[in-house]
């Protein structure tokens, strides 16, 4: 089982100047406490957002490959969003999702991933010829840095710890996290 | 995988778009709104049958109202104007995703929302949610507009666009079937 504050860190390692979307609790926090950078954008609430805000940046920046961090019981909720993906024709989009089984933040009540639901394999039929599950770290940076260097778009879904996060925040001023991530987007 | 050819409009043709079909992507070809993000209805689908033969403009097709919200966001941050064109039905499946990202994070863009539940409505299931869509709209503060002739569309497309972009936020424009028509069913 992979920590989630390793992988995100190694994550934002290997995204170079690429942009990451941290999806609503745990993945936003995780990403701000091991990893805060301009080219990182944190939503508040909006749970199942993150994916549609990544397709949204990949259909802007198609120079980018652009980086979703989201949860399985994000991703579960907003399940229409991966063949909308594949609707959209991306190549740069990079979708990795924390799966620890449920809803870790309100007390790890199990979610369909706890009783056998593979988001992978959803993913592949959805679409994604790239759509892989890692359990170890070193699989996680060997699958995240394929997909870094690749010309299509990847899914990791990634098994993690119920380990929790840190207890960190990035600002409730929003349009700070707006503005921040375009300039360091424009630039 | 996906076959790019396949036009994104379905059968509706470019030639049958009506007079305010023209003049609302006029009018985002003036604020330089290029992405329209839909789920298509029979009314959208004459305005988008329009769009797919025009290079300015980059159809988006959604299977949820609400993932236009977070796409229609991703978009803005990443430097490009989009609408989101839906039917008044998922006003109510984006409620959540339009306050909490649209109107906290302050992004703008115009929704083009085509009404059922108002003029000359066949379907019941339809009314609830007619009558509610200026009061959802209402609480979580979106400005909004209706369009109801065809004479009015310049203006107000032209003048509401630009409020939108002023104020920051998502600003809703409503399409009465008083212009777009209805069904004959019973």
């Amino acid at each position: 089982m992979i920590e989630r504050r390793k992988a995100t860190k190694m994550a934002a390692e290997l995204a170079g100047a690429n942009p990451i979307v941290g999806s609503v609790g745990n993945a936003t926090f995780d990403l701000y406490g091991v990893a805060d950078r301009p080219e990182n954008f944190y939503i508040w609430n909006s749970m199942g957002m993150a994916s549609s805000i990544g397709l949204g940046l990949a259909l802007a920046r198609p120079d980018k490959r652009v980086i979703v961090l989201d949860g399985d019981g994000s991703l579960l909720m907003n399940l229409s969003s991966l063949p909308t993906e594949t609707m959209a024709g991306v190549t740069n989009l990079v979708h990795v999702v924390w799966d620890n089984g449920g809803w870790e933040i309100t007390g790890a009540q199990p979610a369909g991933t706890a009783f056998g639901v593979d988001l992978a394999a959803i993913a592949r039929g959805a679409g994604y010829r790239q759509a892989v599950t890692v359990d170890t770290l070193d699989d996680f940076r060997a699958a995240f840095a394929q997909a870094m260097q690749a010309s299509e778009a990847w899914f990791i879904c990634a098994r993690i710890e119920n380990t929790g996060a840190l207890h960190v925040r990035p600002s409730k001023t929003l349009t700070r996290l707006r503005d921040r991530f375009m300039e360091a987007l424009a630039s | 995988m996906l076959d790019t050819s396949v036009r994104k409009a379905g059968r509706h043709k470019a030639e049958n778009a009506p007079g305010w079909a023209h003049a609302i992507l006029e009018a985002f070809r003036r604020e330089n709104i290029r992405n329209l993000v839909f789920l298509p209805d029979t009314v959208m689908g004459r305005l988008l049958a329009l769009a797919d033969t025009d290079a300015f403009f980059r159809l988006t097709a959604v299977h949820r109202e609400e993932e236009a919200v977070g796409i229609l966001t991703g978009l803005y941050l990443g430097g490009q104007r989009g609408a989101m064109l839906i039917q008044n039905t998922g006003l109510g499946n984006s409620l959540n995703a339009l306050a909490s990202l649209g109107m906290a994070y302050k992004i703008p863009f115009p929704l083009l929302i085509s009404l059922r539940g108002e003029l000359g409505e066949f379907n019941p299931a339809q009314l609830v949610m007619g009558r509610a869509v200026r009061g959802c709209l209402d609480a979580l503060r979106i400005q909004h507009f209706t369009l109801g002739r065809e004479e009015d569309v310049e203006v107000v497309m032209h003048g509401a666009l630009k409020t939108c972009f002023t104020a920051q936020e998502p600003l809703a424009v409503l399409l009465s079937a008083q212009m777009t028509g209805w069904k004959d069913e019973e």
